[in-house]
């Protein structure tokens, strides 16, 4: 017997009717969020100009200015966040299989990572003072830590707002069909780890 | 294991992978414009598996699709193209 789908399961999409065009087509969560992540892409697209534009009148102190980062830290910071993204897929698996209590578990991943980061941040800021690189230093630092401590700021605020979500689902207010709240803070974190993955090779990698 | 299950831990590897390839760029790779598109290719890939896979737009709103993957053409192109003209740029985003 050919197995028909079930009407009412909408694990696999957000409730996008299979025969909508794709300009009719859903989005991930709700459409406030898509809002604020638009509006979020736009900021950081607006520094990362201010970069390409600072780095265009000031060649010398862009090549020189990543070979005095601390490469390690970056690239820890950028496994880590790609990391927390992935926990956050697993937990949006999880709850459309109808299991909190695994999504629970993978968004704490999720808040670990992003506590993980917040630490290797403070700590890569203090090895920045002890080498004398400061805001101040030249415009190549200006821009660095404008961005990273704008990132650095996300990344606070979206671990607390899983901490949210792991608090509403652990209340059960999640199931399998309803978990709009979860895909908002879902994809809202991804737009972080999107934000990231571009100043690491900015930042840290091309000279 | 569940075959989107599957996907998923395969795409983070990738993601993984493609990290530590660009850190070891960074380190090791003579500056040049081959090191730099490598680059660039690394982030737009990046980029797509996170937009289509992890935030689920490749089937979604074909608008909000298109915004978030023209992002990751756009970035790279400018790496490239900074590279390729630092002075005609700076020439032209003179005060």
């Amino acid at each position: 017997m050919n197995e028909i789908a079930d009407p009412a399961d909408k694990s696999l999409s957000f409730s996008t009717p299979a025969k909508a065009n794709s300009l009719t087509k859903g989005v991930p969560g709700n459409w406030a969020i898509w809002a604020a992540i638009l509006a979020e892409m736009s900021e950081f697209a607006i520094m990362f100009i201010v970069y390409f534009i600072a780095k265009v009148h000031h060649p010398d102190l862009f090549n020189e200015g990543p070979t005095r980062l601390n490469t390690l830290a970056g690239t820890s910071n950028t496994l880590i966040m790609l990391t927390s993204s992935f926990f956050v897929v697993r937990a949006v698996i999880a709850i459309r299989e109808n299991n909190p209590a695994a999504s629970s578990r993978w968004l704490w991943g999720a808040v670990v990572s992003g506590a993980l980061y917040l630490v290797i941040k403070y700590f890569e800021y203090q090895w920045n003072s002890a080498q004398g690189l400061e805001t101040e230093t030249n415009i190549f630092y200006a821009v660095y830590y404008y961005v990273t401590f704008n990132h650095f700021l996300h990344v606070g605020w979206g671990s607390a707002a899983i901490v949210w979500v792991i608090y509403r689902l652990n209340t059960g207010i999640y199931t399998k069909e309803e978990h709009e709240g979860l895909l908002n803070v879902a994809v809202y974190w991804h737009m972080i780890d999107l934000a990231w993955i571009t100043i690491f090779p900015l930042l840290y990698v091309i000279r | 294991m569940n075959k989107h299950i599957k996907q998923i831990n395969t795409l983070w590897i990738m993601l993984i992978v493609l990290t530590l390839f660009s850190a070891y760029m960074a380190e090791k790779a003579t500056p040049g414009l081959n090191s730099i598109a490598i680059m660039a290719l690394v982030l737009a890939i990046k980029g797509r598996i996170i937009v289509d896979y992890f935030m689920e737009l490749k089937h979604a709103n074909v608008v909000v699709r298109t915004l978030m993957q023209v992002y990751f053409y756009v970035i790279p192109a400018l790496i490239i193209l900074v590279y390729l003209f630092p002075e005609q740029i700076a020439k032209w985003t003179a005060l």
